[in-house]
């Protein structure tokens, strides 16, 4: 399958499993990797910083309207929820908080689903609420491609629980084998 | 969820609008609108799309209201507090040296970003030396705002630790009253502000304002009517003032933009440098 991008979503507990992650993929990674994790809204610096120590991948919170590019990781900005509109591009919102979340990982789901339909791989991990659920039933109805961490491998499971209930996952894995998953992806 | 209105349908919903409202919604961002339609049929309880498309046009529904549940509230008060502390201490001191200087607030939805303006100013001293004008296409919205806002207090509990990160000290609730779950603000922090329902998107605006804060309403926009907007924006401001946008938003995709010199890059404040 010839996949156009990886999205993946995460809240407490996730913070470790994504720095293994993105450590372990190469500099030019062929997808773009999408992250939307839950912050802190009011802290705007600090967490790109904090992710980019160990990733050889460049990574960046997107500006409204900024092209979606191969070989690079977005990170959704505080306060803002982050969509993927038509066109390849980010569009931001300030609209309400949902799942009490702003990123919410169920709108930055279903917006990639909408546009890259089976091309896509969406992955949930570690977190304390249902947030990304729908998303990723999102993903799944459009025909991409779902894992979800395996929830005895993360510190907080009620995230990949609520995901596992919500719709049927392509693949429950722990962090290892998201990592060669997602290595094997790389053309 | 908003992959459950479909693209056709969506169109339908704009056109409809257009035709019996006068609203041209085409160059709003997509997934946006589908996000706003689905609330409109939640709120007007209207489950089946087709009939609704058929209310809006045989004009069943208030204008004002319908409007109003369109908008996006946008902000809260002091959203960014490192920005309102910008403003107060780099930007408000050298317009309010000479007067008649105008600021404008081009596409206010709830209000929170006009309190904030006119407590920073009433409290920097600043009120009496500035013009303030605010557009928001909503006069149900103008109303509302013009008789306090009533906000949720669970959003106050945002803005009053927004405040005391913009402040340093002091207490936001010197300025507004409790009723029940809203907050009503005080309303002479109001007096002498200039209200119009103009929709920068569609209509022409006056010259000559040194301060344009416009913060996440291009957000909404794709990208011709963004670049349209752009223009319009910095045709307005004098040579030397400034647009301020929102901290994640950039006038990089814009041609027009480039007349503008971007010189602070975390709260996204533009500097007009000709004509």
């Amino acid at each position: 399958m010839d996949y156009k991008a990886v999205i993946i979503g995460g809240s407490a507990g996730s913070f470790q499993v994504i720095t293994k992650i993105i450590a372990s993929l190469p500099e030019n990674y062929s997808l773009p990797v999408i992250l939307c994790l839950h912050r802190l809204k009011h802290v705007r610096s600090g967490f790109v910083e904090a992710l980019s120590i160990k990733s050889k991948m460049p990574i960046l919170e997107p500006n409204d309207k900024d092209p979606i590019k191969a070989g690079k990781i977005y990170l959704a900005p505080a306060n803002y929820h982050m969509y993927v509109e038509l066109g390849n591009r980010f569009t931001l919102s300030t609209e309400d908080v949902v799942n009490h979340s702003r990123p919410s990982i169920d709108l930055s789901f279903s917006s990639a689903s909408y546009n890259y339909k089976r091309k896509l791989v969406g992955i949930i991990l570690s977190g304390a609420n249902k947030d990304g659920a729908l998303g990723l039933k999102a993903v799944n109805d459009s025909g991409g491609l779902t894992i979800v961490q395996d929830p005895s491998d993360c510190q907080v499971p009620t995230m990949t629980q609520a995901a596992i209930s919500a719709t049927e996952v392509d693949h429950v894995y722990n962090t290892r084998k998201i990592i060669e998953f997602l290595l094997n992806l790389d053309s | 969820m908003i992959n459950n209105l479909g693209i056709v349908d969506t169109k339908k919903i704009i056109a409809a609008i257009h035709e019996s409202f006068g609203l041209d919604l085409k160059d709003y961002n997509l997934t946006t609108l589908k996000k706003r339609f689905s609330h409109l049929l939640f709120y007007f309880n209207a489950p089946i799309i087709d009939d609704f498309i058929l209310d809006i046009k045989s004009n069943n529904f208030n204008k004002d209201e319908f409007i109003d549940q369109l908008m996006i509230d946008s902000t809260e008060l002091f959203r960014d507090p490192s920005f309102w502390r910008e403003l107060r201490e780099n930007y408000l001191p050298d317009i309010t040296s000479t007067v008649g200087s105008k600021i404008w607030l081009a596409g206010v939805s709830s209000g929170e970003e006009i309190y904030s303006l006119m407590i920073l100013l009433r409290e920097s001293g600043l009120r009496d030396k500035i013009r303030v004008e605010v557009s928001c296409p909503s006069t149900k919205r103008i109303e509302r705002i013009r008789n306090g806002g009533f906000y949720d207090m669970k959003k106050m509990e945002v803005g009053d630790a927004n405040y005391v990160r913009f402040a340093g000290d002091g207490d936001l609730k010197k300025h507004y009253t409790v009723e029940g779950t809203k907050a009503i603000m005080d309303t002479t922090l109001l007096n002498g502000v200039e209200f119009n329902t103009m929709n920068v998107s569609q209509e022409n605006p006056s010259k000559g304002y040194r301060i344009i804060v416009f913060r996440n309403i291009l957000i909404q926009y794709n990208l011709p009517l963004y670049e349209k907007v752009v223009r319009k924006l910095t045709q307005n401001i004098t040579v030397g003032g400034h647009l301020m946008i929102g901290n994640k938003e950039t006038l990089e995709h814009s041609e027009v933009g480039k007349r503008m010199q971007l010189v602070n890059d975390i709260e996204k404040i533009y500097r007009k440098r000709f004509d």
